[in-house]
């Protein structure tokens, strides 16, 4: 495994070709804890600085881990309600540090975890290998878009401001009542309404489903970007939404774009 | 009273009224109403300004019948514990029947401010119809409203000079809000939005302050991206007042040379905050402006120390400085050595829950800045560590000061060199600091500390409790003591029955009272409510299993519990977790 911090030469990569995940070297820093200021987003550069090296990471043992850094994680000791006492608005700006971007290589999109939701080394490590097992274990067990000309299957992914497609989800959505997120999908001459990610998911199946495309071909929707809000603070933007083909190093080509023109304003 | 009826006379009634529009405290003002009739009837005609520090302590109705002639109104509502989650989030502080009395009975109304209040966007709609000559809205720590309530303001409120939105919940709904400003509206003097999440028009904008000559205060929020941060500053050159949008770009030669000329352009430039996502890149660019600077808040930027003190060490004029601790102890000495004229101070964690690497921000910077800055009078300052030694030494350093605030981060922690209770220090600083009006303790505490504030704290008006005291004799010395106190709020210390029982009339003098995770039993809360008919006791009960609470027995804990005085009664918009005990 390898960070995902462009242009952070200091993580060693692994020689993964494929899914060969024999031997991992895992490198985790916060996102704040870029070196290069070109990188510098909302995050804190002392973060969380972990460096484990572990053999056959899949089978999730990891007794051999040298912890340099800031030792034991007491990310999730036990927090008293309202202590210490910061706003919610101020902890809402720190909050959003602790996610981490974790990439795979080979894997055709990365993700995030949150490194607060969990207690230590260990939960840390199961977590991530449950995130990761679908590329080999075949068992994703949230199949959500099979094209039914060739059987390979779809997840919803965006391209994130460094550039790099995740998976949507694993930075929570606020669901909030009467937001919806609504947009139009040139080419399918479709328009989707949706207040949640299970929804989205859902509705953009249902429009996929009706057509099929093969690898290699390129859809085009429409323009446009459609903010996230995530736990209340923007976090990512959603600029583009493809669907990625998963346990294959190529993604399709199938672009959902949002245009904000057609957000609808919502009545109180 | 002839006497008092005669002298009254003496004068016809404008004369006393503009004998009266000298009186701006509303202490005065209370004082002169109560001397004769006379003087109650004039006084509240001539009254404009009204502070209501409970939402809940009298009916709207009743304060706009007796001042008619009301120009601006501020308004608090939910009790301070509210802002870190201990109170329900439906426990009330609703803005609506206030918004229906002005409505009714101060049509001539210019000023609403509002804090911790749930204000709703029909609230913002009827604001917007009926107060023809509207000026000022500010919203402070808020929820309930949204970006399409904004919208009606901005479309409505022809002369309006100041919105003001510090650190409200805002759901983001109407993306054009600010499209309904109309082109005739050209008196904005502040615009604050920093709070808000969604995405903003900039070019709308531009538009807006481009046609507001008096615009003084702006406050982006961080959808705003730093190049067209550029535009905007050159449209407002007047600017006092600056909030930044995201601080943050492509690292760019040519953007960082544009912004450095933007900013040099505001010569008047003496307040700077925002700076989301700021790094060192663009720092630099404000360095122009940095000895005019005389208010700085950099407490949402997670930058360095050496950047920190590169940049605050050109601030030679400041006064207030929000900041992060990773300015650390030494940023902090770099502060006390350039900022002589520093009156504020606030240090916020830059990691609260303690899963990141130790940050150096020790008893050592407090101390430091209490040395250096002898103008120093306000300080909330959160470290994990401290000593009596040191907090000694700051109050010997600092009798001047009027709010103490020190948060250390662990409950229960002692004095890390003797491991003796902070009873000492804190007891030092209320010895020392004859006008101190608000006070915040934390770490390992005795009954002791609590006799000091008793004794010694004359002026303090609020103090706030945490994981505190041995029992019950604490809080009787607080209730005994304290002549001025207003605001008491407590969280999680074994303080019960006794001394609340031993003081209930103290309660009447004060203005609210929290306690929450105490020894307070259901009991003891009847009897007060019995007892007391100008206070309402309200107790709160999240858990709802069990019996209702008027079958629980006496010795039933009270898990949390808010008493305040009021002239209104019991209130009617209580939710199903809260009992009025009468």
């Amino acid at each position: 495994m390898s960070t995902t911090e462009t242009g952070n030469s200091s993580t060693t990569e692994s020689a993964v070709s494929g899914l060969d995940y024999e031997e991992t070297q895992l490198t985790l820093a916060a996102s704040g804890a870029s070196r290069s200021e070109l990188e510098r987003k909302r995050g804190f550069s002392e973060g969380v600085d972990l460096s484990l090296e572990t053999k056959d990471f899949l089978s999730g043992s990891s007794d051999e881990a040298p912890i340099s850094g800031a030792g034991e994680p007491s990310a999730a000791k036990a927090q008293v309600v309202g202590w210490p006492p910061v706003r919610s608005f101020r902890r809402n700006v720190l909050k959003s540090c602790t996610y981490v971007k974790v990439a795979v290589d080979g894997t055709p999109y990365l993700r995030k975890v949150d490194l607060e939701a969990h207690a230590g080394y260990q939960q840390l490590l199961t977590a991530l290998e449950e995130m990761f097992s679908c590329f080999t274990a075949r068992n994703y067990p949230n199949e959500r878009l099979v094209d039914p000309v060739n059987g390979t299957e779809y997840v919803p992914t965006y391209e994130d401001k460094d550039g790099d497609w995740m998976l949507i989800g694993d930075v929570p959505w606020k669901v909030r009542s009467s937001s919806n997120f609504t947009g139009n999908i040139k080419g399918f001459g479709s328009h989707v309404e949706a207040i949640n990610k299970e929804e989205l998911e859902g509705a953009i199946s249902t429009i996929h489903g009706k057509h099929h495309s093969t690898e290699n071909n390129l859809v085009e929707c429409c323009d446009g970007c459609l903010s996230l809000h995530a736990n209340g603070f923007v976090d990512e933007k959603l600029r583009s939404c493809r669907f990625s083909s998963k346990n294959t190093h190529r993604l399709h080509h199938c672009k959902v774009n949002w245009d904000p023109q057609h957000l609808q304003t919502m009545q109180s | 009273m002839v006497g008092g009826f005669r002298w009254a006379a003496m004068f016809p009634d404008e004369v006393w009224e503009h004998v009266f529009s000298f009186l701006p405290a509303d202490a005065d003002r209370n004082a002169a109403a109560l001397v004769c009739r006379a003087w109650y009837r004039l006084e509240r005609r001539s009254r404009w300004r009204v502070f209501v520090g409970n939402c809940y302590a009298v009916e709207p109705a009743a304060a706009v019948r007796r001042f008619p002639e009301v120009r601006a109104a501020a308004i608090k509502g939910k009790p301070h514990f509210a802002d870190f989650n201990l109170v329900p989030s439906d426990w009330g502080g609703g803005a609506e029947a206030w918004v229906e009395a002005m409505a009714e009975g101060w049509p001539h109304l210019e000023e609403l401010r509002l804090k911790r209040m749930v204000v709703s966007d029909d609230c913002l709609e009827l604001i917007a119809r009926c107060f023809k000559n509207f000026k000022v809205l500010s919203l402070v720590s808020c929820e309930g409203f949204s970006t399409a309530g904004l919208a009606a303001i901005a479309a409505n409120c022809r002369y309006l000079r100041e919105l003001d939105l510090h650190e409200n919940e805002v759901e983001d709904n109407c993306l054009h809000w600010m499209s309904h400003f109309p082109e005739s509206c050209t008196s904005l003097v502040t615009l604050n939005i920093a709070c808000l999440e969604g995405e903003v028009n900039v070019s709308v904008l531009e538009r807006l302050i481009g046609r507001c000559p008096n615009l003084k205060t702006l406050r982006l929020n961080h959808s705003v991206p730093l190049e067209r941060l550029v535009g905007l500053l050159h449209r407002a050159p007047q600017l006092v007042d600056l909030g930044t949008g995201k601080y943050a770009a492509q690292h760019h030669p040519e953007l960082f040379s544009r912004l450095e000329s933007a900013i040099a352009g505001c010569k008047n430039l003496k307040g700077l905050s925002g700076f989301w996502e700021a790094g060192p890149t663009f720092l630099p660019a404000i360095y122009s402006v940095c000895e005019g600077l005389t208010s700085l808040n950099l407490s949402y930027a997670t930058i360095q120390g050496p950047e920190l003190i590169k940049l605050i060490s050109r601030c030679k004029n400041l006064q207030r400085l929000w900041v992060m601790d990773l300015i650390e102890d030494e940023g902090l000495i770099a502060v006390a050595a350039s900022c002589k004229l520093l009156q504020e101070l606030r240090v916020f964690p830059s990691d609260p829950y303690g899963a990141a690497q130790p940050i150096s921000l020790t008893e050592h910077g407090l101390v430091a800045i209490s040395a250096g800055c002898p103008m120093l009078h306000s300080v909330l300052y959160f470290c994990r560590q401290m000593t009596n030694a040191a907090l000694l030494t700051v109050a010997k350093n600092c009798p001047n000061f009027t709010c103490f605030r020190l948060c250390i981060m662990e409950p229960h922690t002692p004095d890390y060199i003797t491991r003796q209770p902070l009873d000492a220090g804190f007891s030092a600083i209320v010895e020392s600091c004859k006008h101190l009006r608000r006070l915040s303790l934390s770490g390992l505490l005795t009954d002791l500390v609590f006799k000091s504030i008793g004794a010694s704290a004359n002026r303090l008006e609020m103090l706030s409790v945490a994981f505190a005291g041995d029992g019950d004799a604490g809080l009787h010395y607080i209730l005994s003591g304290c002549k001025n106190l207003r605001k008491l709020e407590i969280r999680d210390c074994p303080f019960g029955d006794k001394p609340l029982l031993d003081n209930a009339a103290k309660l009447e003098t004060m203005r609210s009272l929290w306690m929450s995770s105490c020894s307070v039993t259901l009991g003891a809360c009847r009897q007060l409510a019995r007892k007391m008919p100008l206070l309402n006791v309200e107790v709160i009960n999240e858990r709802k299993r069990g019996l209702p609470l008027e079958l629980q027995p006496d010795n039933c804990p009270v898990e949390k519990l808010y008493i305040y005085r009021t002239v209104a009664g019991p209130r009617s918009d209580t939710p199903s977790c809260v009992w009025i005990l009468r």
